[in-house]
């Protein structure tokens, strides 16, 4: 195991960017799911009143 | 039937010319804008002219897309053609056959004399018209499907340009990679075998495509 | 067993939702052991030095960003030849996935041309492909997000992606072609590095990771559809409360 020069060689920019910007994606994704779920709760909780009642088995 | 569907479409078409037309100027506009854009220098624009000709053929065909089906559809014409007996994959191809005929064939036309701005030979012309004839078919043939998939949606032109332009750059690399050949002197016939082979392609397949996705969006 | 039952959205929402970690954990310690052997084990190439660390990311993305198009393109066509709600509902929630996958690699891509072509962007085929994959995913999702009927937008989806599908061949050949005759002078700098056995290691790890995570995303994205659609259906009510 040897210890990686953390400059990369001088490309560091290049090397991290790459992976912060998958770590960036990785998060958006996670973020923009629990976004989802998160909104889904509050409709089974308090659905819209213009939508009318809960349980109509025609969408 | 199939000649019927050509016959009405061509006649509709006729009776609102303008729409034809304007495409026509658009593809002249746009062809033209790319010297304004980059400068009236010869070689420059020989190097780029069949590049630029091809997407702006490609640009002018979406725009003739959107009214492919739109109007059948608006007035029920559309429905009543799905129900006839005959298979739907005629009244496809007839409606494209129409559709080419009105709005490539005029592009067609037009070409050399675009061509002929941009400094090209008349062998380079000859290349280019017979691109044009191999690959407008194509166009307009995967931009029925495009067409059929976005039937009655908002926004529908600009969708047809997001779905279609990507599986259209096949045909733009084959098309505009031939008249480049012709320009610095290699024979094209390589590009043209290649993009007859899209063509035949398209003219099996997209219809039967096409009616598939009208079955679906009219549903 | 009578498997035929998890067909149905109701009854796989529970499953996803037991199966999901035993995706979600094995793809965090992947990660973690692949770039751990990315970048504490395997050595300094002897041409691109450091910079070729980005592999292990770019890589995977690629293979991701091409396999998950097919993956959605059966999952699609399934979904229309069968009539099956739950897996047009699966090709909807891998189009995301895959398309995030395709412009990562897209990005790193462009941070590993950088310092080894000397431009952030080069007209290669491979990146062009790439460039071309992500206008397919893009307009697969235009199409569904337009579309306000959800049987209409799957089966348009199941159309696209499938004309998609066969294309996708046609424009990487012609795309291939397109970049050979222009080639010109242009030399290729960028090689491969020589493949050490643990760069090759690293790189089938961190695949790995990617696609045990996107088996995860995918599940817990289509869990989300699933109750969007299915939310006012009786039973799918009483199932899950």
């Amino acid at each position: 195991m040897n210890w990686p020069d953390l400059s990369m060689g001088g490309y560091g920019f290049y090397v991290w960017g790459s992976y912060l910007f998958a770590l960036l994606a990785i998060v958006w994704e996670l973020v923009t799911l629990s976004y989802r779920r998160k909104s889904r709760e509050q409709e089974k909780a308090a659905p819209e009143v213009l939508r009318g009642t809960t349980n109509e088995t025609t969408s | 039937m199939l000649r019927w569907i050509v016959w009405r479409d061509l006649i509709l078409a006729w009776r609102r010319r303008a729409d034809a037309l304007s495409t026509l100027f658009f593809f002249v506009i746009v062809v033209s804008l790319f010297p304004l854009g980059i400068g009236p220098e010869t070689e420059l624009l020989r190097s780029i002219a069949p590049g630029v000709v091809w997407v702006a053929a490609l640009l002018a065909s979406m725009l003739s897309l959107g009214r492919l089906f739109a109007n059948d559809y608006q007035d029920g014409t559309l429905e009543q053609l799905l129900m006839t007996p005959q298979p739907l994959y005629l009244v496809v191809f007839g409606k494209v056959a129409a559709q080419w005929l009105t709005s490539e064939l005029p592009l067609i036309c037009i070409a050399p004399l675009l061509g002929v701005q941009f400094g090209l030979s008349n062998q380079t012309l000859r290349v280019l018209i017979v691109t044009l004839i191999l690959g407008t078919p194509v166009l307009s043939l995967i931009g029925s499907v495009g067409a059929a998939l976005t039937l009655g949606l908002r926004s529908s032109s600009v969708l047809i340009s997001i779905l279609v332009l990507p599986l259209y750059i096949p045909v733009l690399i084959f098309g505009a990679g031939a008249v480049e050949a012709s320009i610095i002197g290699l024979s094209p016939v390589s590009h043209l075998y290649l993009l007859s082979a899209l063509t035949v392609l398209a003219l099996i397949f997209a219809p039967w495509a096409t009616a598939a996705a009208l079955r679906i969006s009219v549903e | 067993m009578n498997l035929y039952k998890y067909a149905s959205p109701t009854n796989f929402y529970p499953l996803a939702g037991k199966i999901i970690p035993w995706f979600a954990t094995p793809a965090a310690i992947l990660f973690g052991v692949g770039l751990f052997v990315g970048f504490f084990i395997a050595p300094p190439d002897y041409q691109q030095g450091d910079a070729y660390r980005i592999m292990f990311i770019h890589v995977p993305a690629a293979w991701l960003g091409m396999f998950l198009y097919i993956l959605m393109a059966i999952y699609a066509g399934i979904g229309w030849a069968f009539n099956a709600r739950l897996a047009s509902m699966m090709a909807s929630s891998i189009s995301i996935t895959g398309a995030m996958f395709t412009f990562l690699s897209l990005v790193t891509g462009a941070f590993w041309g950088k310092p080894t072509w000397g431009t952030w962007w080069v007209w290669d085929a491979r990146m062009t492909s790439t460039l071309i994959l992500l206008f397919l995913y893009i307009g697969f999702i235009s199409l569904q997000s337009s579309i306000d009927d959800p049987r209409r937008a799957d089966r348009a989806g199941a159309v696209l992606a499938l004309v998609g599908v066969i294309n996708v061949p046609i424009i990487y050949f012609s795309v291939q072609w397109w970049n050979t005759l222009h080639q010109g002078a242009t030399i290729r700098i960028l090689q491969k590095p020589t493949i050490h056995g643990s760069m090759l290691w690293a790189m089938l790890i961190m695949l790995a990771a990617c696609w045990l995570y996107s088996v995860a995303v995918v599940l817990i994205r289509v869990r989300c559809i699933i109750v969007e659609r299915e939310q006012n259906a009786n039973r799918f009510v009483e199932a899950t409360v």
